[in-house]
């Protein structure tokens, strides 16, 4: 079987959420292959869940002053700071037996392709047997709170990923940290944290660069994900575009994640593609 | 065992019905919220909207996963459920009753037919189950 690569590319935030979106959108209408794509943000930007209120998440003030992008994403889960990271997508429609029509299925089963990457990488990375209770002292933060079936390494998180499900088809995008710096990730999220916290963050988190005791290029790594999908999966990747209707609906789409209304009030945008 | 009450009919989309006259009350089935796991947001369209049969008449989020809700009918939503938006936890403990989302005020009761009946539902779950 085979599935579509968008290789790895930099954008901004709003164009990787609305790619994202017009993607899934596309291959949930037409019943498309897979996707499997890579990105990354340029400049940094905090993204938050769907439900998350922006004021009582992300210390806006700061992200402005910084130059830090926000954007509202449509999956569910809470903040993330995205700098030095590379970011994953998966899009499906519910006609893959692949994939179970629950979301913790679909996260072990791309969990359990990721951390064969980053195994290769010489990475003993593993999937959490459960759920660890978010804590109030980090509560915004989506890399605080290991869900069952995320990526571990010797129990501190290195990959946050979050999902949402249309007509049964799902977009699943997750960030692998390259490097972490909990006292700028707690910088531009809120509450604000004290030194202990930010601690208790630095105990729990880690990146592929701190794993690895060196810097990776970015390109490295995607190469081992896709060979581990390739393998765990029994897929073919074929690389490929945005088709002419998704290009069409991510430029429609970059209305709305450009959009103060969308990402810091949550303006709805029900019928938008 | 997952509870399917028969005095009410449902949706492939797990979406269950119960009908008074051209009231159509709506919520998620006892399935869909066990697999949902603990449900932390909702959220509708506007009161006095429209909706057509099959378009989304909300959304609900569970740990990480947002699901567009999916009307079985067409009609304009005329009541929401103010209890679920204060607790939203009630949809978790008490799907059937006091956990019901909207009320939908139907303009095609042939609609109706396409959804099905308990025993129906349940060897639908069963099918997707063993897919």
């Amino acid at each position: 079987m085979a599935w579509r690569l968008l290789d790895f590319r930099r954008h901004n935030i709003f164009e990787n959420m609305a790619i994202d979106e017009a993607v899934f959108r596309e291959t949930i209408i037409h019943n498309t292959q897979p996707t499997l794509r890579f990105y990354a943000s340029d400049p940094a930007a905090v993204t938050m869940g769907y439900f998350q209120d922006a004021r009582e998440e992300i210390n806006i003030e700061k992200c402005r002053e910084a130059g830090i992008d926000i954007a509202r994403r449509i999956t569910g889960g809470r903040a993330v700071f995205h700098s030095h990271e590379l970011t994953y997508s998966v899009t499906a429609t519910r006609q893959e037996e692949i994939f179970p029509a629950d979301i913790a299925g679909t996260y072990k089963i791309i969990s359990q392709c990721i951390a064969r990457g980053l195994n290769d990488l010489g990475i003993n990375a593993g999937l959490a047997k459960e759920g660890r209770a978010p804590g109030r002292a980090v509560k915004a933060c989506c890399f605080s709170t290991p869900l069952q079936n995320e990526l571990l390494v010797n129990g501190r998180k290195i990959c946050g990923s979050a999902q949402v499900r249309k007509r049964g088809g799902f977009l699943q995008h997750g960030l692998l940290l390259l490097d972490f710096n909990p006292v700028k990730t707690a910088d531009v999220l809120l509450p604000r944290c004290s030194s202990e916290q930010v601690l208790q963050l630095e105990q729990s988190v880690t990146s592929v660069h701190k794993e690895l005791a060196q810097a990776i290029d970015t390109r490295e790594i995607c190469a081992r994900i896709k060979k581990s999908f390739i393998e765990e999966l029994g897929i073919r990747l074929e690389e490929g575009a945005l088709s002419p209707a998704e290009q069409k609906l991510k430029n429609e789409l970059m209305e709305k994640y450009t959009d103060t209304d969308w990402n810091i009030n949550r303006k709805k945008y029900f019928k938008v593609g | 065992m997952k509870d399917f009450p028969e005095d009410i009919i449902y949706s492939c989309e797990h979406i269950w019905v119960k009908v008074d006259g051209n009231m159509a009350t709506i919520g998620i089935t006892d399935y869909a919220q066990e697999r949902l796991g603990d449900i932390l947001s909702v959220e509708f369209i506007e009161n006095d909207t429209y909706v057509e049969r099959d378009e989304t008449f909300g959304s609900i989020e569970s740990v990480k996963e947002v699901v567009d809700l999916i009307s079985p009918v067409s009609g304009t939503v005329v009541v929401i459920n103010e209890d679920i938006l204060e607790d939203v936890s009630i949809i978790n403990r008490d799907p059937y009753d006091t956990g019901w989302l909207v009320v939908i005020e139907m303009d095609n009761l042939e609609q109706l037919e396409d959804l099905l009946a308990a025993s129906n539902y349940h060897d639908f779950i069963a099918q997707e189950e063993s897919e």
